[in-house]
């Protein structure tokens, strides 16, 4: 069952006449990329890259193991790939062919050999205990130009991913305590710099060169070079294995262009990251269990804070509301890319016409009461967002109120 | 008393689903499936000519891959790959094109508990969009035993870590019924078959056909997103 495909005498023509005049077949320019996107998973560490049709998934993994005898104080990394059989047919399921294996290697020397990821930062008892990174590789869709999809996938991956943070203790200086997550933030890995490798396919006796070749040009191409450089022009690794011989002078314009590619990507790289980044930050300032309605607690709340009797009915009316809202949820599926918190957005309308009851009550109370609720959610919130609590209006004061309660009981649980 | 949930669920209550159709570009058909956080990306590759040494070659034969997220391929990868392989064979038409292969290939993208639900949901998915001739769909659902004897559904890893029991079922998809009358929809459900069930823990009879019932309930509402979801199609196809 030979299931490579084989580019018929037709289209090898096409691609070859149509490099001639510097056209390629999807429209590029000859040192243009394709669009690239980037996406991360919810979890730190994982990474899924697009390179035109091309799709690869990273993934960092971290463990604490005792370190090569050689190099007592420094921490491991190593490099996985998987060709899956779902991105080429011709890809078989177990042992990696030679392609997945070059691949690896290349990946490997640029971040290993630049010194890209600070290895002796990972050490935490000489000679004892070193983390050790594991990035695995999985190549989803191969559209062609895999090495560059999976640099980059490799380094989105590390430079998100997340290692817990262990302090050294006990009586001999011996004992690690690796803390947990939601104890102690976790830590970033060190890297000082983005090795980007750039591909490049040689045609027509080495004269013509593209950039990130698609898998039809692949198929044709005469000779291959992969030029791993970062944004600083520093040449981290070379790749030519064979394939049509090239000239010098050709090698060395492939590198300057190589290298203002690499800087483009680089910014690239770091914009995603850094959004990914301040996004979960966010996320983790207002970290609220955004869908548990509380029974019990709303009335608690208000009876503890208010003195106005009005609001004590007001409150169990809420907390009748509330279990209103908890038996009448359905079950809800919905189709792609919808909000993931469908409870949240379904749950505040109830909420808000609760509050109306209560701005329907006399000025002042519900000015004291605002004033109060204030006071509780600025306390609460440590954050930035403190300063805004002064600006809430009273519909969200009540939303606040609530989560507050949520709050409470939720460090109640924990302190237990 | 309704236990709520670690992440405010209902006990009936699922994660949102979604589905993407043919993210691959290479694979005849892909699917995309998540519940939650966690996803799996199916990809199918059509009949291929030839079957496996030690294959009926009187029918078509399936062949499943499972790529975990990291670490190599072990003992719980081979039994995932099992189940699934006789779950689909069991959906399929095996008869249409004899000797042949067709692989099924997964990526495990996500894990939240749930998976082999999960992965079935997508591998169905994929294998409509791949155009592969099936007698039905396989709905698949995960549920719990609380100590209590309360069944949940759609469980989380925390979840699936912190229980005594817990069961991963797939059914046929519920029949689009004309009249919806209450006593004849009953009938129907008792017809529908088990096609997979395994389970993990110790749980009693009356807990286990609990779970056979409350899952069946779920699968028509996930049989319904499955029946707009797989027939959404780009205008002007016919």
């Amino acid at each position: 069952m030979d299931q490579r495909w084989r580019p018929t005498v037709n289209e090898r023509d096409f691609i070859e006449r149509a490099l001639q005049s510097d056209l390629r077949v999807d429209g590029r320019r000859p040192f243009d990329f394709r669009r690239l996107k980037i996406l991360f998973g919810r979890e730190d560490g994982s990474a899924e890259v697009q390179l035109g049709d091309t799709r690869v998934m990273g993934y960092v993994t971290g463990q604490l193991v005792p370190p090569y005898k050689d190099r007592p104080n420094e921490g491991t990394l190593a490099i996985f790939t998987e060709f899956s059989p779902m991105a080429d047919p011709a890809f078989e399921a177990g042992r990696p062919g030679e392609s997945a294996i070059e691949l690896g290697r290349v990946i490997d020397r640029g971040l290993r050999e630049s010194r890209a990821v600070d290895m002796e930062s990972l050490c935490v008892v000489a000679g004892k205990h070193v983390w050790s990174v594991r990035v695995d590789i999985h190549i989803l869709d191969n559209g062609g130009n895999l090495i560059d999809a999976a640099n980059i996938a490799a380094l989105a991956a590390l430079s998100t991913f997340r290692r817990p943070e262990c302090t050294v203790g006990g009586e001999d200086g011996q004992q690690v305590t690796v803390h947990d997550p939601e104890v102690r933030d976790p830590l970033p890995l060190t890297i000082h710099h983005l090795p980007i490798a750039v591909t490049f396919a040689y045609f027509g006796e080495g004269n013509i060169m593209v950039i990130d070749p698609t898998y039809k040009e692949e198929a044709v191409m005469g000779g291959r070079m992969t030029a791993t450089i970062n944004s600083n022009g520093d040449v981290c690794a070379i790749q030519k294995a064979g394939g049509e011989g090239v000239m010098s002078s050709v090698i060395m314009q492939c590198l300057r262009i190589a290298s203002v590619k690499a800087a483009d990507i680089t910014s690239k790289i770091k914009n995603e990251v850094n959004s990914y980044t301040s996004a979960k930050a966010l996320q983790k300032v207002k970290r609220l269990p955004a869908s548990v309605p509380q029974r019990d607690n709303i009335s608690d709340v208000a009876m503890k804070e208010n003195t106005d009797g009005a609001l004590e009915v007001q409150g169990a009316k809420a907390t009748s509301d509330v279990q209103q809202i908890n038996k009448e949820l359905p079950s809800i599926v919905k189709d792609k890319q919808e909000d993931v918190e469908p409870m949240l957005t379904e749950w505040n309308p109830e909420v808000k016409s609760e509050s109306k009851l209560i701005a329907g009550e006399s000025g002042l109370s519900a000015v004291l009461n605002s004033l109060i609720l204030v006071d509780m959610v600025s306390k609460f919130h440590c954050s930035p967002d403190g300063a805004h609590a002064r600006c809430y209006s009273l519909s969200s004061l009540t939303k606040s109120a609530v989560k507050y309660g949520r709050m409470e009981k939720r460090t109640n649980r924990k302190s237990q | 008393m309704e236990e709520i949930r670690a992440d405010g669920r209902n006990p009936n209550q699922l994660r949102p689903f979604s589905c993407t159709r043919n993210p691959l570009d290479r694979a005849h058909g892909s699917a995309r499936w998540a519940q939650g956080d966690t996803i799996v990306l199916a990809a199918v590759y059509g009949p291929k000519p030839g079957t496996r040494k030690g294959e009926n070659p009187e029918k078509a034969s399936i062949e499943v891959v499972w790529k975990p997220m990291t670490g190599q391929i072990g003992k719980q990868e081979k039994e995932y790959e099992m189940t699934l392989k006789r779950t689909l064979q069991s959906i399929c038409l095996l008869t249409v094109h004899p000797n042949t292969t067709t692989s099924v290939i997964l990526q495990v993208v996500g894990n939240d508990g749930s998976l082999l639900p999960c992965a079935i949901n997508a591998c169905c998915a994929a294998l409509v969009f791949a155009g592969i001739p099936l007698k039905h769909l396989a709905v698949a659902i995960g549920c719990g035993v609380l100590e209590d004897g309360e069944v949940i559904l759609d469980t989380s890893k925390a979840e699936e870590q912190q229980l005594k029991s817990f069961a991963h079922l797939v059914f046929p998809n519920s029949r689009k019924s004309a009249s919806s009358k209450a006593a004849n929809q009953k009938e129907e459900d008792s017809e529908q078959g088990l096609i997979t069930s395994i389970t993990h823990g110790v749980m009693s009879e009356d807990d286990y056909f609990n779970c056979i019932e409350r899952g069946l309930a779920a699968s028509s509402r996930i049989s319904d997103f499955m029946r707009t979801t797989l027939q959404k199609q780009a205008p002007g196809d016919a």
